[in-house]
């Protein structure tokens, strides 16, 4: 008895001895000032992959063009992981200066964050007019610039080259509206003799929320009221599309019935006609097809193109120190620089965020090189933002299962969508009791 | 010798004969399910494996291919260079082994005294030790994190090894285990002057290997696996493990290679595999002894 309490204090003893020796860390937020005024910088970016590759390249490029200023970046996992490390760095005051995030403004409310007005007030030499005013509204939340875009996405239709030519449709021209497109789906699907279909015509990828809101606001219906106190989308204009939605699948039967998982895999083993994804997957679909893959952009619904956009933004974290602060600042405008802004374009499947980039010659030398990028670029005139409100994820989750039911057949749409209002609208008012003014 | 005996012989030889090749089909079949059935568990590895040498244009091909038209070993030599796995190995095996030595060592020590010792609030310990298996590591996870932010250990070995020394689960195993031995021996051994540490450490550990090569198994594998905390609570790439290492390929929007992410998945899984193979005679002993009869 004795010795084994010997034994478990020493142990005890050995490792806080252990702990002595840890490495000291500044207080007050992250980074530091050496005695010359010299700044290290720590960003955490939420990107892998080769978009990842990317954010090394321009942190690379701006330690290089910044003697003074040293930014050591560190992947933190995806959007999901890398926030839940932000809000324990909040917890334990260990953030570190700029954190690259999805759904960044939301951070606002934390209190960890600076508002972007703080720097743009002693700063003129950056001109926030350029930038296209959906990326802006992106990152704003309860009427505040919380965070500043980065990395932008909008969704798009990819479809199979071959496939069309095997159709008897012409692989140069997609469809342009979701009319064309249920005819284009139909002639792409294929049936065996005994009926069952071993090609499909249409598929979405697995974030279905994303296409259907797309649908939503192409057609006129609102997602959420201006106060963003309550969902709008049980409207008849959102109810119709998740109707056709609900008809590619059950009436028409050109979409696979909830087999969003797979929709990527199967459009790249050529069991899929038409892809509706991300911009950012184009270049990673690109290397992976053994076909020919097209891309045009979404489908416009009466006339009216609409792509809500999505992807990462940056932030900058309060910290004591102003030289840590304005380094901060240097470090974001660089990353959202016109040059950052081609370089990310042309390294990924990202789209530049400036109102007049498709006049830039860099821009459409990228398309030249690579055709696949024209539709993405294309689009940005077409950009808007879904407002940023704080039961957000709960409304896409609540989305995605509207459209699992109407998929599956347990409910209609009207239904399914009301559902899905109600448990937003509950989520707001009990979950986040923060109204905004 | 009557015509009747020896019919009655004749049946039985028959009757025997028939037997046994009842029993061989038997032993046919059950082989044929047992093979079935290690197939299927072993799809996913050959397929990891057959996946680790494609060229991306031929992960998705359909039909899928069971043998690569190229193989593309250089899939592996991409791997080892996107990040640096030397550091993230070494930092693994540091974390596991150190976890592993803890664990076993706090957990024996902690059985013992619940199986072997009388102490006030014995039962009421026991089952506090038992409801922290019954939290997720999810709800300790800002806790634990204050603690060591607190301790100035993030970015630490420390942070990745102290929080996981001590193992409910383990507590409860060993001491189930402990308790199977009897208790004669430990009257019979402290007759001869054996102290309680000697008895621990020559007769109760020797006998209980088979638990305490799961236990090790367990915890190795536990950590090795681990990816949340390690996330959490490491900032600079010197400090991090293999199971981070791993997400560096995968990107959520679509870009992800996958014949390469499968190479650095069959070389993080290697190590495992490994151990258990080194343990399996070990280990296969204590699944057939694990007996939980006086709870």
């Amino acid at each position: 008895m004795k010795k084994s309490i010997l034994i478990l204090v020493i142990i005890v003893l050995l490792l806080s001895a252990c702990g002595g020796g840890g490495s000291e860390t500044s207080s007050g937020g992250g980074g530091s000032v050496d005695a010359d005024g010299n700044v290290t910088l720590d960003f955490w970016y939420a990107l892998g992959g080769d978009s990842g590759k990317a954010i090394e390249d321009l942190v690379n490029q701006f330690n290089e063009s910044h003697p003074n200023i040293k930014v050591v970046g560190t992947y933190q996992g995806n959007y999901t992981t890398a926030m839940a490390k932000v809000y324990s760095a909040i917890t334990g005051n260990t953030l570190p200066n700029v954190a690259q995030l999805g759904a960044a403004p939301l951070l606002g409310s934390s209190g960890a964050v600076l508002p972007v007005k703080d720097f743009l007030a002693t700063d003129t030499s950056f001109d926030l007019e350029k930038i296209h005013p959906a990326f802006l509204q992106y990152n704003t939340a309860a009427g505040e610039l919380w965070s500043l875009p980065f990395n932008n996405s909008v969704p798009i239709l990819l479809y199979n080259k071959e496939l069309f030519v095997a159709a008897g449709l012409d692989p140069e021209d997609p469809p342009e509206d979701i009319d064309e497109l249920l005819e284009y789906a139909k002639a792409l699907t294929v049936k065996d003799s005994n009926g069952v279909v071993t090609q499909y015509g249409l598929n979405t990828k697995d974030d279905t929320h994303w296409y259907l809101s797309t649908l939503f606001l192409e057609n006129g219906a609102q997602i959420v009221s201006e106060d963003e106190s309550e969902m709008l989308y049980n409207s008849p204009e959102a109810v119709a599309m998740l109707q056709t939605w609900s008809d590619w699948v059950n009436v028409d039967q050109v979409m696979p019935r909830n087999q969003h998982a797979e929709a990527q895999s199967d459009f790249l083993a050529g069991k899929l006609g038409m892809l509706m994804g991300s911009t950012s997957g184009v270049s990673g679909i690109q290397k992976d097809a053994a076909f020919r893959v097209g891309s045009a952009m979404f489908p416009m619904v009466n006339g009216v193109r609409k792509v809500p956009v999505g992807g990462g933004s940056l932030v900058i974290f309060k910290n004591d120190n102003e030289l840590i602060r304005n380094a901060s600042w240097e470090f974001v405008k660089f990353l959202i620089s016109e040059q950052s802004s081609i370089y990310l374009t042309s390294q990924t499947g990202y789209i530049p965020i400036y109102k007049d980039a498709l006049d830039w010659p860099e821009i459409e030398s990228i398309i030249e090189d690579n055709p696949l990028r024209l539709a993405a670029i294309n689009s940005l005139p077409y950009a808007v933002a879904i407002p940023v409100f704080s039961a957000l994820g709960n409304s896409d989750l609540a989305l995605q299962n509207a459209i699992e039911k109407v998929e599956l057949g347990s409910a209609d749409p009207q239904t399914a969508l009301d559902e899905a209002k109600t448990s937003v609208d509950h989520a707001i008012k009990t979950q986040f009791s923060t109204p905004s003014p | 010798m009557s015509s009747l005996t020896m019919a009655d012989a004749a049946l039985k030889r028959k009757r025997v004969a028939r037997k046994r090749l009842v029993n061989g089909a038997q032993n046919g079949v059950w082989f044929l399910v047992v093979c079935a059935l290690a197939f299927a568990v072993m799809l996913p590895f050959i397929w990891m494996i057959v996946t680790s040498l494609k060229s991306p244009t031929e992960v998705f091909a359909y039909p899928p291919t069971w043998i690569p038209k190229e193989f593309q070993w250089s899939n592996y030599v991409e791997m080892w260079n996107k990040a640096p796995f030397g550091r993230y190995f070494m930092n693994s095996a540091i974390v596991a082994i150190c976890v592993t030595i803890g664990q076993l060592t706090s957990c024996v020590l902690a059985a013992f005294a619940f199986a072997r010792m009388e102490f006030k609030g014995k039962n009421v310990m026991f089952m506090i030790f038992l409801s922290t298996t019954m939290i997720s590591s999810q709800v300790t996870l800002v806790p634990t994190y204050l603690v060591m932010r607190t301790l100035n250990w993030i970015d630490s070995y420390q942070a990745l090894i102290v929080p996981f020394l001590a193992n409910g689960f383990g507590v409860f195993m060993l001491r189930q285990s402990f308790r199977t031995i009897p208790k004669e021996l430990e009257e019979a051994a402290k007759l001869d002057g054996c102290s309680r540490f000697r008895f621990l450490w020559q007769i109760l550990i020797p006998l209980s290997k088979p638990i305490l090569a799961s236990q090790a198994l367990f915890a190795f594998m536990g950590n090795w696996n681990s990816y949340q905390w390690p996330l959490i609570i490491t900032n600079q790439d010197s400090m991090r493990t293999l199971q981070i290492g791993l997400r560096y390929f995968v990107s959520g929007e679509g870009s992800t290679q996958w014949g390469i992410y499968m190479a650095a998945a069959l070389v993080v899984t290697l190590p495992v595999i490994i151990i258990y193979f080194l343990v399996q005679k070990t280990f296969v002993e204590s699944m057939a002894s694990t007996g939980l009869k006086d709870i």
